[in-house]
């Protein structure tokens, strides 16, 4: 809009401002290149930091009636903490580096993840349980060769809603300059740049799709057994 | 497609503890420079780093969503400077230290309130250096043509001129006493209507190009005024706070670095708010990077 009511000192798609435009590409490909890897590294690193956290969260919920309500409704309520504050407050204690926009996203795919592992290991069939414990399982083993297993495809779904999300909002990083296509992204709407916008917005809505993509082929490989069923 | 895929994700795992150690290098040799989040602070850092950088220094750059993000961090000094204003720069201080209802200190006087902001920077352990000539204030724009048709150069010119003018600006403009109250109380103008259309925004500028209105609340950077055949009108009675750009550099680090002082004020003695408003324009119309606007304008100055 801007560069249509101001003809520019050269005329290229640039100046024009067109929504797509290769000069864009071409001069800007290093630059999309890192803003992607970063986005990429942040997102992967925040999932698994918040998976990390969730699975014990998940147990002792488990385990413990009593802890349930409070787990359940700290992850819950998590994510209702505005991103700016969430990282203004982090900031102090973790310094205005990579590592607050990981732990900020890692605390908000909690919200996700510990939901979705609780109720996976809830809906392991009783009698499947018992099964195992007159073979002679003791808990942890069971844990790990009958309970999860049961359970992955619903931890695999909160894996790949918290991933998805956790692409989406990887960009609020761009208010500490870690915002990984986010930083382009706000950039671009400020200064109503057309082909930054629609370059970094194809890039997150692919790399969200890929990453889906890749953990569904993942649990594919890790649940062996539900494909045969579906073949019957 | 795949591999590329799982390159760029395994360079990422990489990069990813690359990032933590450089987030951490902040306190060691290194300059870490940071400004908010907008072309104008985007041009700044860069013209703070192109120059230290031929100092030098190993400097880094971070444009942050807002300064309550990194002023606590600029005093602990894991950054090491600012691109900030003087006048805002001053309120922040001035807040943070007595309070949000503090009377104000900032005021159109550059160097009083340069005084006021290096009393109040030193108990946090920042010192201001040398202000530049360029100055993002807010400001009042008319059509050339208006200006021309009625022989006005400044806010005074329209006051006496007696014309009714309608006015576009941020919402708070009315109420505000260096906003619609100021231009009538100061300068007696004739306000006859008001359009809340934002402070400097496209529809501001479109209103007045139309003659919706015809006079506009806009920043004195704006690089799109002069295509748009729109003029300031300068401030002559100082309604406006001084707004000059100005590095805010810790304290401790500032003593050992007197080098690192003299080529920012370098800068800052020859930067003008024409200067500034040329790059912004080579940033957001010609789509130029911030760094290379940056560099070329300092090569151009003989500054590096």
């Amino acid at each position: 809009m801007l560069a249509s009511v101001a003809p520019a000192s050269s005329d290229n798609c640039l100046t024009r401002n067109d929504w797509i435009c290769g000069k864009y590409y071409s001069s800007r490909a290093g630059d999309l290149t890192d803003a992607l890897v970063q986005h990429v590294g942040i997102v992967v690193v925040s999932v698994l930091l918040g998976l990390a956290v969730a699975v014990p969260l998940a147990l002792l919920a488990r385990r413990y009636r009593k802890l349930e309500g409070v787990i359940v409704g700290t992850t819950t309520a998590l994510y209702t903490i505005p991103s700016l504050a969430l990282f203004s407050l982090l900031v102090p204690v973790t310094g205005l580096g990579v590592t607050t926009v990981v732990i900020g996203l890692g605390l908000y795919s909690l919200t996700i993840l510990v939901r979705n592992i609780l109720e996976g290991l809830r809906a392991v069939p009783a009698d499947v349980r018992e099964s195992a414990l007159g073979m002679g399982y003791a808990a942890r083993r069971m844990l790990w060769r009958v309970e999860v297993p049961l359970a992955l495809p619903a931890i695999m779904a909160g894996l790949r809603v918290a991933t998805v999300s956790t692409v989406a909002l990887t960009t609020v990083g761009a208010i500490l300059d870690y915002g990984g296509l986010g930083d382009l992204l706000v950039d671009g709407t400020r200064t109503n740049f057309k082909a930054q916008v629609l370059a970094t917005s194809v890039l997150c809505v692919l790399l969200a799709v890929v990453l889906d993509l890749l953990l569904v082929g993942l649990q594919r490989l890790l649940t062996p057994w539900t494909r045969t069923e579906a073949a019957r | 497609m795949h591999t590329s895929l799982v390159r760029r994700t395994l360079v990422a795992l990489v990069a990813i503890p690359l990032m933590f150690t450089a987030a951490c290098g902040g306190g060691g040799g290194k300059v870490v420079i940071v400004g908010q989040k907008f072309t104008e602070a985007d041009i700044m850092t860069q013209l703070y780093k192109a120059v230290l950088d031929n100092a030098g220094y190993d400097t880094s750059v971070k444009n942050l969503g807002a300064r309550d993000i990194y002023l606590s961090p600029l005093m602990k000094g894991d950054v090491t400077i600012s691109a900030d204003y003087l006048s805002s720069m001053t309120e922040a201080l001035n807040r943070k230290a007595n309070g949000d209802s503090a009377p104000k200190v900032a005021s159109a006087d550059e160097q009083a309130t340069l005084t006021q902001l290096n009393k109040l920077a030193k108990k946090d352990g920042l010192t201001a250096l040398e202000p530049a000539k360029a100055e993002d204030a807010n400001a009042f724009a008319v059509t050339q043509k208006f200006a021309q048709d009625n022989h006005l150069t400044t806010l005074s010119d329209l006051g006496a001129s007696g014309l009714s003018v309608k006015l576009g600006g941020n919402s708070d403009c009315p109420q505000r006493a260096d906003c619609q109250k100021g231009l009538e109380d100061t300068y007696g103008i004739k306000v006859s209507g008001f359009e809340p259309t934002g402070f400097g925004s496209q529809a501001t500028k479109d209103d007045l190009v139309h003659g919706v209105t015809q006079i506009g609340s806009v920043g004195t950077t704006d690089a799109t005024l002069d295509k748009l055949g729109l003029v300031i009108l300068a401030d002559d009675k100082h309604l406006q706070n001084a707004e000059n750009l100005v590095p805010i550099v810790n304290s401790d680090w500032l003593k050992d670095n007197a080098k690192a002082k003299k080529a920012l004020d370098k800068l800052s003695a020859v930067l003008t708010t024409a200067d500034l408003t040329a790059m912004i324009g080579k940033v957001d119309l010609d789509r130029q990077k911030a760094a290379d606007v940056a560099k070329a304008y300092l090569k151009d100055k003989g500054l590096i």
